[in-house]
Order: structure tokens, then sequence, then C-alpha cells
């Protein structure tokens, strides 16, 4: 029989081994009865051994966010058998790179604006306004303070990006990770990720961009996870929100779509992105050459 | 040995690891050379070879390489970070993402004020951008979820962030 002592139903780890779940399963807190394709993803990937074996090394408060790292990891799995949660991954890195393009594009005008304003501060104290860049409101003396405060720091944000400063992470377990992410070296090696130009601005097929990913990982094995600073309860929050029981109801249909239609609304979604931004600069041109 | 013929293969990574015979159609031998033997050994510890195997049988062929590749990468990520995995780098990643949202929304909004209302037009696509990057380009996110939803991109994020944004925390 599988039925726990009590009236309590078995886990669905036990339910699935067909054993009797007693009330010290380990397995039991995270696999409810009531989602048994949770715990089959999991047991596809990981193997009940297996998942046992990295728990018993953790201490009990890191099960849990173990175990829901094992889950999330072992649906990804299931939704892109060939790549995972790389999928997630990759689709990080190209809005990173879309919107440092976009930042870039944006502190450009600020630049341009700024300059255009200092010029007509300089000479436009007696004279008319004859640029037809001017505009209707001049700023506030103090904006432009703030402006030349915050171009800086932005550009600062851009150059030594794909983040601005983060507060150092210190994490005991793993102090190989101790590594501050804004070190220009990780900067330069997330920009020398080929696979992200190779994805985001191509317009080949999916067997084309994922082959190139699969030279990536070659290449670059673990740069992401070697160069991230962990800090358990800095990430600990993101682990709170998940609510597995509706989260994985929610998600099921989820899985009947094909990952090959995803991968086409992605690259659908960034050529649109592509498109949109050559749109906003073709704009800023056409104004810009009013002159 | 008797195996050991002299115009066979070496066994690859996964038989030597197992201790057993290399034979010609081994379903590890094209994605686990023998010089890497460390990949194997990280796939099994985490994963288990028979996992692996079935695995790879349920791909088709010409994607088996990728699936190798990333589950090393996934079992070497597990490897270094038990607790997180490769999921820590989602983390990481995500709250880049948010980061350079906020970055450009406040650049955004010192352009509007400073240009003023003849180039709200301008501003207004380009932060369009910036909504459409996190809209339209796959990164939804249901707070309600933390699995992945019907969408391409799935978010590995908490709520306080996603609310911020109007529940979605990508570009």
């Amino acid at each position: 029989m599988t039925l726990k002592s009590g009236t309590d139903q078995a886990c669905a780890a036990c339910k699935y081994q067909r054993r009797r779940c007693t009330s010290d399963c380990s397995l039991a807190p995270h696999f409810p009865a009531d989602q048994p394709k949770m715990f089959q993803n999991a047991h596809k990937l990981f193997g009940v051994k297996n998942i046992l074996k990295l728990l018993k090394q953790l201490d009990p408060t890191q099960r849990v966010i173990a175990m829901k790292s094992i889950k999330y990891q072992a649906n990804m799995r299931d939704r892109f058998p060939v790549y995972g949660c790389l999928v997630e991954i990759q689709q990080l890195y190209c809005q990173i790179q879309a919107g440092e393009g976009e930042l870039q594009a944006v502190l450009s005008q600020l630049a341009f604006y700024r300059q255009n304003h200092q010029h007509h501060q300089e000479t436009s104290s007696t004279n008319e306004p004859t640029s037809q860049l001017q505009l209707g409101v001049a700023p506030p003396e103090n904006s432009l303070s703030l402006l030349h405060q915050e171009i800086p720091q932005s550009y600062n944000a851009v150059t030594a990006l794909p983040i601005a400063p983060q507060p150092s992470y210190s994490d005991n377990a793993n102090p190989a990770y101790n590594i501050n992410i804004l070190d220009s070296k990780e900067h330069n090696m997330l920009n020398n990720l080929w696979f992200q130009q190779a994805y985001c601005n191509s317009n080949n097929n999916n067997a084309n961009s994922m082959a190139m990913q699969s030279q990536f990982i070659k290449s670059h094995p673990l740069s992401v996870q070697q160069e991230m600073t962990h800090d358990y309860d800095e990430i600990h929050p993101f682990f709170d929100a998940i609510d597995d029981t509706q989260s994985y109801i929610d998600s099921k249909e989820a899985y009947e779509s094909s990952s090959e239609s995803s991968m086409k609304d992605m690259r659908n979604s960034i050529e649109q992105m592509a498109a949109n931004e050559l749109k906003s600069a073709a704009a800023f041109f056409s104004l810009t050459s009013v002159n | 040995m008797a195996s050991s013929s002299s115009y066979s293969n070496p066994p690859c990574a996964a038989c030597k690891f197992l201790r057993r015979k290399c034979l010609p159609g081994c379903i590890f031998a094209p994605y686990f050379p023998p010089e890497e033997p460390q990949k194997f050994a990280n796939v099994h510890k985490i994963f288990g070879a028979s996992n692996v195997s079935k695995l790879l049988n349920e791909i088709l062929p010409h994607q088996r390489e990728d699936a190798v590749n990333s589950l090393a990468y996934e079992a070497e990520a597990r490897l270094k970070d038990p607790v997180y995995g490769c999921v820590g780098a989602i983390s990481v990643l995500q709250r880049q993402v948010l980061h350079l949202q906020k970055e450009l929304d406040a650049t955004n909004a010192d352009l509007m004020r400073y240009t003023g209302s003849e180039t709200s037009y301008l501003n207004q696509m380009t932060a369009q951008f910036g909504r459409m990057g996190r809209g339209g380009g796959g990164a939804s996110f249901n707070p309600n979820s933390g699995f992945p939803d019907a969408t391409y991109s799935s978010q590995w994020n908490n709520d306080s962030n996603s609310s911020e944004h109007g529940g979605n925390g990508g570009m």
C-alpha cells in the first residue's frame, strides 16, 4: 500500500515508486500528491537517488531552495528537452544586449541635447534662438547638473555592464564565486559570448543558432556561473514567491506547445525589437537633420 | 585484452568511467570523448548514466550534442553550487535585466524632461521600445507562477520586482 500512516495521502514520490509514504519521507514536503508530473520530471532528469544525495549534503534551510531549483530545472528540461535552462539564460543575455543597445541610444540622445542646450545657453543670452532644435521649455538649471551627474554614471553603467554596481556578495559555501561581476574582465568575457551576437542578431533558423549555442557551451563552460556572485540571502526571496501548485497547473498548457514555435516567437520578437530600434534611430536622425 | 583489437576505437569517456566495453553503437561515444573524462563524470554524478541515456534516446540524433553539452553545463553548475545550480545564473541575469530597465526608465525620464514636448514623440518611441522589449520580447511573467509559463521566457523572479514593472521582469 502506498498510503501514508494516518489519513494523509502518499506524496507524489512515494506514489510513483509505489511504496509506503512514511511521516519522515524526505521528499514528501517537496512533491505533493496532487502534482505527479512535477515529480516525474525531477525523477526523469535526476532520479530519486541523485536527488536524495544532493539533499543530504545540504542544511535543512538550503534543502527547500535546492528542491525548488531542482524542480525548476527539471521542468525546464521537460519543456525544452535539448537545452533545458539554457534557453532562459540565452534569452536573458539577448535581453541584456538589447537593453544595452537601447541605453546607448538614449544616452546618445541625451548627450546631443545637452550639447545643444549648452551651446544655446552660451550664445542665446542676448540673441534670439535660431536653432530649430530650440525647445519650447528650457530645462531648469539644476537639471543640467543632474544631467552631468547622471550621464557619467550611466556611461559607467554601460561600460561596466552587463550590470551596474551591485553589492558584492559573500558566499561561504562557495568561495570560488566571490567575484565582483563588475570586473571588466567578466564584462569582456560576456561580450565575447559570441553566441549572443549570433543568436540575437541572426535570422538563421533554429538549428544554426542553437548549434552555435552548443559551441558557446563548449568554449565557455560555466562562464556565467563562475562569474556570478551568490548571496543566498539575496536570492532567497525569489523562491518565496514561487507557488509550486498553482504555477505548475497554470503552465500545464504551455507544456503542449512545441519548443520550436517558442523559438520562432522569440526570433520574431527579437526581429521586431530590432525593427523598432531602427525606426527610432531613423526618427532621431530625421529630427536632427533639421538645421 | 581481447576487446582492445588494434583497429577498434578507444573506449569513450562514459564506458571508461563505467568500466564497460565501448560497443560500436554506444550512445555516449560521440559526445563524451575519452579526452574529456570530467565531462561525463559530472553528468553521471548529477543525473546518472541511465537518465542521460534515456534522454538522448528521446532526442533526434542531430540535437544530441547540444543536449549533452547543456547537461554538462548544468551538471557542472550544480556541482559548484549544489543549492541553486544553473538557476543561480538565471536569477542574477534577471536582476541585471531589471536593473538595466530601471536605468533605461530613469534615462528616458531625464530625456523627456530635458527635451520637452517637441521631442516627446521620439521619446515615446524610445520608451515604447523599452516597453515592447519587456512585453514583446517574450519575457512575460506571471506573478503567481514560479514555473515556466506559456510564453517562451520563464521568469525565475520575485514578486516585488515584477510588480514594479507591471508584472513583467523582462524587457
